[in-house]
Parts: C-alpha cells; sequence; structure tokens
C-alpha cells in the first residue's frame, strides 16, 4: 500500500509540475496527424488548427483551458503552447514573463519549463515511463537511455526536413554519434556548440573551490597540492574563527554527500592524479584499459587526508548528514572556505552569496593534484554529450510545430533575446557594435526574482556558446571578456590581477585540442541499468561508497576504517565485471571515432 | 483509513451465521445495491492491478510492455535475496514498524486514558485539538523540525543536554546507525499518538458510565478505575487495531526514512520501499523493484493471518 501511496505521491509531483492543462488527455497516437481538436498545448489552438478550418474553441483535451491569456494582442489566439521538463534543477519562470512573450510573439510558440524538484532525475523519469505521458519536450538527464528504451522519445531525423537551423546545428559526424542503436536520433545535445571560437570565462565543472577571502588573507599563494590546500584553509580559520560580522563561525571545508551528489566526497581521486572527469573509471592514456581509481593509492592518501582534517574540525562535522538544501544554505551564508563540487551544482549558493554583497566570499577554481609534478586536467573543452539532450516525445501532438519552435529558437535574433535580453532593458550597444551593461542591468541578471520577471532564456534548447551570430560579440554576456571582467566586483577583481587571470577558467590548465574518443565515460555509466551484471555491480559499488566513505573520512583509525571499506568494497563488488564492460565500451567509442 | 472503517464494520455486524437464501436477497437488495459499487472499485483498483505482478517473473522493459518482455523465472527473486542490501532492509523495515506498533499503540492509549481523566471539558478539548494537530503536518516540515530539533548549532537536543553535563560534546545524532530507529519512531510519535488516540478516546466515551459510578460505591479510586473498567473496556478495540497494524508493519514508512537518511546510516535507514525506488525506478530494474514489492505484500497477508489466528486463539476478537 505504502509503495504505492509514495509513487502515487511522486506520480502525483511530477505531474503537476510537468503537465500543463491538458497535457495529459489522450493516449499516444499518430504523431504526424495533428488536429486542433486534440492539440497537446490543451490550451486555445496551434498553427495546424490556423491550417485547418477547425474552429479554435473545440478544445476537448481536458483539463482548465484557463491559461489562454486573454488580456494579449489579437494575434495570441495563434500562439502555441508547449510543455516541458527538465530533469535538473532549476527555476521556474514566472507566468507572462517578459522575453518569454516577446519570443511568442515574434515566432507565435512559447513553451512552459517545468523543473525537477526534489527528487533524482531517475525517479522523474522512471515515474513518467511508468506513466506513459510526457509533455512535449523533455530532457531527461541522467535517465536519457531509460527515455529511449521506453520509447518515449519520436525519432527526430524523419521529421525533420526543412528545419535547417536545428539540423545544421550539429555536423553530419555529430548527429551521427548521436544515433541511437537503431539509427535514428532520439535527443538533440543542446550544449557544447561552439560559434566561431571559444569564448568561455567561467570554469562550470568540477574543481577545488577556494573563497577569494582565503586567497586575499594568505596572500595569494600559487596552490598546487592537496597539502597546500588544506594548509591554506587551516591558516585561514586559525587566524579567522569567525566571518567578518564576528559572529558567524568559519567552515573550513564541506562534503556534500547527499543522495547522487556524493560526487563531491567520491571522484576527486581521479582528477588528483591528473585525469580528466570520466566520471566512472580512469582510463589509461597508452594502453587504453580502465582503471578503478576508489582503490589507488591517490584515493587513499586522499580520503587519509579528509580524515585528518576532520579530526582537526576542518570538515564540518555535519557534513555527512546535510541534505543538499542544508549545504545550499550553509553556502549561502558565505562561511566556508572551500569544497570540491561541479560549479553549476552550487551556483545558487554563489548567487546567494553575491546578493548579499560579500564577492570576496565567491569562489575560484583551483587544480590541485595528489604532488607536484602532475598535470591537472580539471576543464575540459566543451564537448558533444551524446548522452544528453531534448526530447521530443511521443506525447507531443504536434511534432511540426515541436521542431519549428526549435528551430525558430535559433535564429539569430531570437538567440540575442535568449542570451542577452532586450535591447536598452538588459543590454546597451556602443559605437563598436558591441554590446555592454550597466551595474544595474548586472545586478538585475543576477536576481532570481528579476530573472524570473523578465529573461527567459529556454536554456535546454539548443543553444550556442562561443561568439554571437554578428561575430562581434559574444553569445552571451557572462562569455563577452570585457563585460565579464567589468562585471567583477572589486575583491574578485584583486584576485584576478594578483594570478595574472582575467577569466575563471584561466586558474587552470587549458583545455589543450579536442577530447579523446571515449571521453566522457560518465555517458555510459549514468545509463547503466541495475538488470545487468556491471550495472548492479555499479549499483552495488555506490552502496558501499555511500555508506563506508563517509565512515573512513569520520573513522578514529584511519587504517582499520579504510580497510574495512576495502573489505566490503572487495565482497560486495565484482569489479571486474564492471572493468570489462567498460573496456568494450571504451574500444567501442575508438572504434566509432576511427569510423568502423 | 477504508481499511480501518472496513474493519470496525465487521466487528459490528458480527453476529450468528445466516444461511444466504433468495428471502434473504431481496430483502437487502438496497444494501447489496449500495455496495456494488465499492466492490467495483475494490476490483478495478486493487485486484485488476495485481496483473502487473507478471513484471517480477520478467526482464521487464517498458518498451517491450508486459507481453513481449522476456521471461525469466525465478531469476529476480534470487537476485533479490542474494544482495545484502536487500536482506538489511527487510530487518530495517520489520524493526522501525515493530517498533512503532508497540510504542505507537502503548503511547495512543496512555495518551486517550489520560486525557480521559482531565478534569475539564474545555481543557479537554484544547488538549486534544493541540496534540493531533501533527498528524496534519508533512514530512517533509517534520523531517526539517528534526533537522532543527537535532542539529548541532543551536539544536535543542544537544542544548539541553550539553547544559544539562549529560554529554560533553554536541552529538551528531543523524550520523550514528544506533540512534536512527529510535529518531524514526519518536518522529513517528510527536506526530501521530494525538491522532491516533482518538478513537481509543471514542471507545473510552461508549464504556457505560453506570460501571464506573458503580465502582465508585465500591471505592474504588482512580488508577483502579482505569485498571480495572477503562483498560478491559478498550480491550476488543485495541485487539482489532493491533490486528490490522500488524499487518502494517512492513509499511515502516517511506518519506521519513528517505529525508532523514544518508549515507552513514543507510545501511539501517533503507526500508523496502526506499529499495524498490532505488533499484526499482531509479535503476530501471523495474523488475526487481516488482519482486520486492510482492515480497513485502504476501509477508504482510501472512502477518495478518497470524496475528487473526493468535487473537482467536486466544479468545479475543478477531478480524475473520
Amino acid at each position: 500500500m505504502s509503495k504505492r501511496r509514495s509513487l502515487a505521491a511522486f506520480a502525483a509531483a511530477v505531474f503537476v509540475m510537468s503537465s500543463l492543462a491538458g497535457c495529459g488527455g489522450g493516449s499516444t497516437g499518430t504523431p504526424a496527424t495533428t488536429t486542433a481538436a486534440n492539440n497537446a498545448g490543451g490550451d486555445t489552438t496551434t498553427a495546424a488548427a490556423a491550417a485547418d478550418t477547425q474552429a479554435p474553441a473545440n478544445n476537448d483535451a481536458g483539463g482548465d483551458a484557463t491559461e489562454a491569456p486573454a488580456a494579449e494582442p489579437a494575434a495570441s489566439g495563434d500562439i502555441k503552447e508547449f510543455t516541458a521538463f527538465y530533469a535538473v534543477p532549476g527555476n521556474e519562470l514566472n507566468d507572462g514573463n517578459d522575453v518569454e512573450e516577446i519570443i511568442a510573439q515574434k515566432i507565435g510558440a512559447r513553451c512552459k519549463q517545468t523543473w525537477l524538484t526534489g527528487q533524482t532525475a531517475d525517479e522523474a523519469i522512471g515515474v513518467m515511463i511508468a506513466g506513459g505521458e510526457y509533455p512535449d519536450f523533455i530532457d531527461a538527464s541522467t535517465g536519457s537511455q531509460q527515455l529511449i528504451d521506453a520509447g518515449g522519445c519520436i525519432p527526430i531525423d524523419e521529421y525533420w526536413d526543412g528545419y535547417d537551423n536545428l539540423k545544421n546545428f550539429w555536423t553530419e559526424e555529430q548527429w551521427n554519434s548521436v544515433r541511437a542503436e537503431d539509427g535514428h536520433i532520439y535527443i538533440i545535445p543542446q550544449f557544447g556548440n561552439r560559434w566561431m571560437y571559444d569564448t568561455e570565462t567561467t570554469h562550470n565543472d568540477e574543481a577545488f573551490w577556494i573563497q577569494v577571502r582565503v586567497l586575499e588573507w594568505a596572500g595569494y599563494p600559487k596552490i598546487t597540492t592537496l597539502d597546500q590546500y588544506f594548509q591554506v584553509i587551516e591558516d585561514y580559520i586559525a587566524a579567522n574563527p569567525t566571518m567578518a560580522d564576528g559572529k558567524t563561525p568559519n567552515i573550513g571545508y564541506e562534503i556534500l554527500s547527499d543522495d547522487w551528489r556524493y560526487f563531491c566526497l567520491e571522484n576527486a581521486p581521479f582528477f588528483l592524479d591528473g585525469y580528466p572527469n570520466d566520471g566512472c573509471i580512469i582510463v589509461d592514456r597508452d594502453t587504453h584499459q580502465a582503471i578503478d581509481y576508489n582503490t589507488t593509492p591517490t584515493a587513499k592518501r586522499y580520503f587519509q587526508k579528509l580524515n585528518e582534517e576532520y579530526k582537526k574540525g576542518i570538515v564540518d562535522p555535519e557534513t555527512f548528514t546535510m541534505k543538499y538544501d542544508q549545504y545550499i544554505s550553509k553556502l549561502s551564508t558565505g562561511a566556508v572556505c572551500g569544497m570540491v563540487d561541479q560549479h553549476w551544482d552550487f551556483n545558487d549558493g554563489e548567487l546567494a552569496i553575491k546578493k548579499l554583497g560579500l564577492d570576496e566570499c565567491t569562489y575560484v577554481p583551483l587544480g590541485i593534484v595528489i604532488d607536484e609534478g602532475v598535470v591537472e586536467h580539471y576543464h575540459s573543452p566543451a564537448a558533444l554529450d551524446v548522452s544528453n539532450g531534448v526530447s521530443i516525445t511521443t506525447s507531443c501532438k504536434d511534432i511540426p510545430g515541436a521542431l519549428k519552435f526549435m528551430d525558430d529558437l535559433l535564429s539569430p535574433e531570437i538567440l540575442t533575446l535568449r542570451n542577452w535580453g532586450v535591447e536598452g532593458e538588459d543590454y546597451l550597444v556602443g559605437d563598436d557594435g558591441l554590446y555592454y551593461r550597466t551595474d544595474e542591468m548586472r545586478a538585475n541578471a543576477n536576481d532570481q526574482a528579476y530573472i524570473n520577471k523578465h529573461l527567459c532564456s529556454y536554456s535546454y534548447f539548443p543553444n550556442y556558446s562561443g561568439m554571437d551570430h554578428d561575430g562581434i560579440n559574444a553569445a552571451s554576456p557572462q562569455y563577452q571578456p570585457k563585460e565579464f571582467y567589468d562585471s567583477l566586483k572589486e575583491p574578485v577583481k584583486k584576485c584576478f590581477d594578483a594570478y595574472g587571470v582575467e577569466t575563471y577558467v584561466q586558474f587552470l590548465n587549458k583545455a589543450e585540442g579536442t577530447n579523446e574518443p571515449w571521453y566522457p565515460m560518465w555517458s555510459w555509466s549514468n545509463n547503466l541499468t541495475s538488470d545487468t551484471d556491471e550495472g548492479f555491480v555499479w549499483a552495488n559499488m555506490a552502496e558501499v561508497k555511500h555508506e563506508y566513505l563517509p565512515k573512513v573520512v569520520m573513522s578514529d583509525d584511519f587504517e582499520a576504517g579504510w580497510d574495512e571499506y576495502m573489505k566490503q568494497y572487495s565482497s560486495r563488488c565484482d569489479i571486474d565485471v564492471f572493468l570489462n564492460a567498460a573496456n568494450a565500451e571504451i574500444q567501442r567509442r575508438i572504434d566509432v571515432a576511427n569510423g568502423n | 483509513m477504508k481499511d480501518n472503517a472496513a474493519g470496525l464494520g465487521q466487528t459490528l455486524t458480527k453476529g450468528p451465521r445466516t444461511l444466504i437464501n433468495k428471502k434473504l436477497l431481496k430483502n437487502q437488495r438496497t444494501l447489496i445495491l449500495m455496495g456494488i459499487p465499492f466492490a467495483i472499485y475494490a476490483i478495478i483498483f486493487c485486484y485488476v492491478p495485481l496483473f502487473g505482478w507478471i513484471m517480477a517473473f520478467q526482464n521487464y522493459k517498458p518498451k517491450d510492455g508486459l507481453w513481449h518482455s522476456k521471461f525469466v523465472g525465478l531469476l529476480k527473486f534470487k537476485r533479490l535475496f542474494g544482495d545484502d542490501v536487500f536482506l538489511k532492509t527487510i530487518r530495517n523495515t520489520f524493526c522501525m514498524g515493530a517498533m512503532n506498533l508497540v510504542f505507537g499503540t502503548v503511547c495512543a492509549i496512555a495518551f486517550a486514558i489520560l486525557l480521559n481523566e482531565f478534569w475539564t471539558v474545555k481543557g479537554k478539548k484544547v488538549v486534544q485539538t493541540i496534540s493531533y494537530l501533527p498528524h496534519f503536518l508533512s514530512w517533509i516540515i517534520v523531517t526539517g523540525i528534526c533537522f532543527d530539533v537535532l542539529s548541532m548549532d543551536n539544536g535543542i537536543i544537544n542544548e539541553v543536554l550539553v547544559g544539562l553535563h549529560i554529554i560533553k560534546e554536541p552529538v551528531i545524532w543523524l550520523a550514528h546507525p544506533k540512534y536512527f530507529w529510535w529518531i524514526v519512531t519518536f518522529s513517528n510519535l510527536w506526530k501521530e499518538t494525538g491522532w491516533n488516540s482518538i478513537i481509543y478516546l471514542a471507545a473510552i466515551t461508549s464504556i457505560n458510565p453506570d460501571l464506573y459510578e458503580a465502582a465508585s460505591i465500591d471505592g474504588a479510586g482512580r488508577l483502579s478505575k482505569i485498571w480495572h473498567i477503562t483498560l478491559p473496556g478498550l480491550k476488543p478495540t485495541i485487539m482489532i487495531l493491533l490486528i490490522m497494524n500488524i499487518g502494517n508493519v512492513l509499511n515502516a514508512g517511506f518519506e521519513v526514512q528517505y529525508l532523514l537518511g544518508n549515507g552513514l546510516v543507510q545501511s539501517v535507514s533503507q526500508t523496502i520501499d526506499i529499495y524498490v525506488l532505488k533499484f526499482g525506478i531509479s535503476n530501471g530494474d523495474y523488475s526487481l523493484g516488482t519482486a520486492a514489492g510482492i515480497f513485502k505484500s504476501v509477508v504482510s497477508i501472512a502477518l495478518i493471518a497470524i496475528a487473526n489466528f493468535g487473537a482467536k486463539a486466544a479468545g479475543e476478537e478477531s478480524l475473520f
């Protein structure tokens, strides 16, 4: 009973979030033949209706049609409504968001976007699959393979002729690597597509992060090894037990280990050894063999270091019982000196810090390695990630409309609207054609309430990074080098100057050339299901590590704790099964890259 | 709730067995007609979905559906019972369920009796209302309160215990497996005691006041009245609720363990429901999840049958 009830609760939550109006109405049905009557949007009508002679009032999709914007100009009757669900955390925009409306007027469609709340991506997608009903667009994140296997996505390549912006978004070869086993394209990877050249300014990925104020206090030292990193934090905490307000105690180091986010605890060993973020394994660059990073000498030294710091009180004693929300709220106070995390994961916390005006408490990335001489590889070039992307689902009743929507979103004018906002309100244009912003505009762009009301980037639809289509400006404000540097607050600027860098990315080694053909292997491990042997091992590895790594870090006797962990790990996880499967996948990817 | 109502109804109508004949059917046709929608409801929502159990014997893939998934026999059950994680979840579910049952019942009865002894009616109503309010809070809020109460900085438990010199340093309560079951039990008690006592309170009010009067005349004090009149009067209610709740032992909960749990205590915090979610939904092995669900249902039915048999053997009220 309780199982069913909890599932029902999940289902309810997901569907409330993800389905507007009558999207849950009919069942699948043949996609290409759309009429106004069974329009997925459920509200008002579609262009199909305009083409059809059918009256838009014939709305039997069920649910409430009250969303119909009555106060809009007459043309709004022709605006299509789509729904999208992204299986990642995010902020829901207000209804009637300004830029969303402007785009809707220009291209005749808008999309209500909902995000993951309080669940993992796999749970949300798993529940949707069980129900068999989806919003029009989905980015299933780590549930992508599940969704495709469940037949939840339409093969986009069968419908996309005539939508050239979309079709040419990636090259023919790149599309080929996206194709599923049956040769069809089900997902459109939306990120990592550079227009002209790379202008990346922020490191959005994983690193050892440290606060600007700590570096400033320490006199901007060069920090490369794990020992140096913790030494600086220790010294800082010893000298500054509280924050500038004299009340809030400083916290040396946080380790987030809530559910799937425990990568903050467990995956640093491969970075410390100078390997890129393959996620589940290290891939030897010469032999192309998978290596288990959990049992390397580096792993042991890293956890021993964490254990020492825990005993010294540098690591927050409560760190392992924290939920993600608690972690973000601790970070938001600005009291936490450092941590390992993905930048996108703690971005909310950093925004809150900026909102408080504590810019000296924001973070810069450090490429920490285990010993001097190891070359760090934290920053990888923007890569086509074939495991994630936006899909059109089988529940979408207007596939041509959905494709046109995505296609239109890629037109230069709309791209500028999505990425920069409205001219005169969100940015100004200089005589040389360069966009720039006033301080107020910058503050607005960091203000979540303002973003919800005004900006609409359709962030999980295909988008370009690098340069804007005019060839003068960067694709979005944070990539505009001058704009980026000018937008930095004083303490951060000072720090940048001290290290002689102009962007966050420059704190790390430059990502040279292209990625290895097998990169990133996490796109393979994320999609493992536990009904395969390697998937079952993978699930058990997570079980053991999730329990024993915190124990190891908290143990009074590190050696005994580590031995116990290794004993559990080797007895419960048949690691060879996992490595063999990984090796097969590496070989497969190398073969694909070589055109076999 | 539906189960409760059905159970109580049955005890009320319990009597000598009557033979079903035409006359009886005719006489009671209104009742039968009224019952039909509920029978249909039960068939559609309780029995038809059982068809999905077939998944547990397949390697179910949503794409292939129930009809075309590969049949694998008992493989999923073998994997389930070969999995140390699952065996632990059985233990956790059972222990937390049993603790909830025992402490929940005892506290609810004690609370109902105390409330009944309240000297003013108004005061009694106020206390009762306040005490069952937490029932309407969602677990999200209750666990939020838990986190605050157990917190290391300024958590009231740590403050009080350190202030009384019972412990020297604040304790990270949620990091120790040995405390976890107690934390869950106390959260449950805090949330549900007031609510659960309502039914006992109702049973107490239906005890004939003459009995109390007679006892007073015989010189019985408060305690002996509780012991000799109130508790025996409550016995049938207690037995029925106990039997039904024993069937619920394996429904030890999902939200509270899911929300309070973390990696350090997962070996004691994960319940069968969480396992189903993790391996069944998140890791995409729907068959394994179904198998775990079947196991749970079968054990629950067995538990009810055993409890019922026990009650009957002891000459007490029973369900069937």
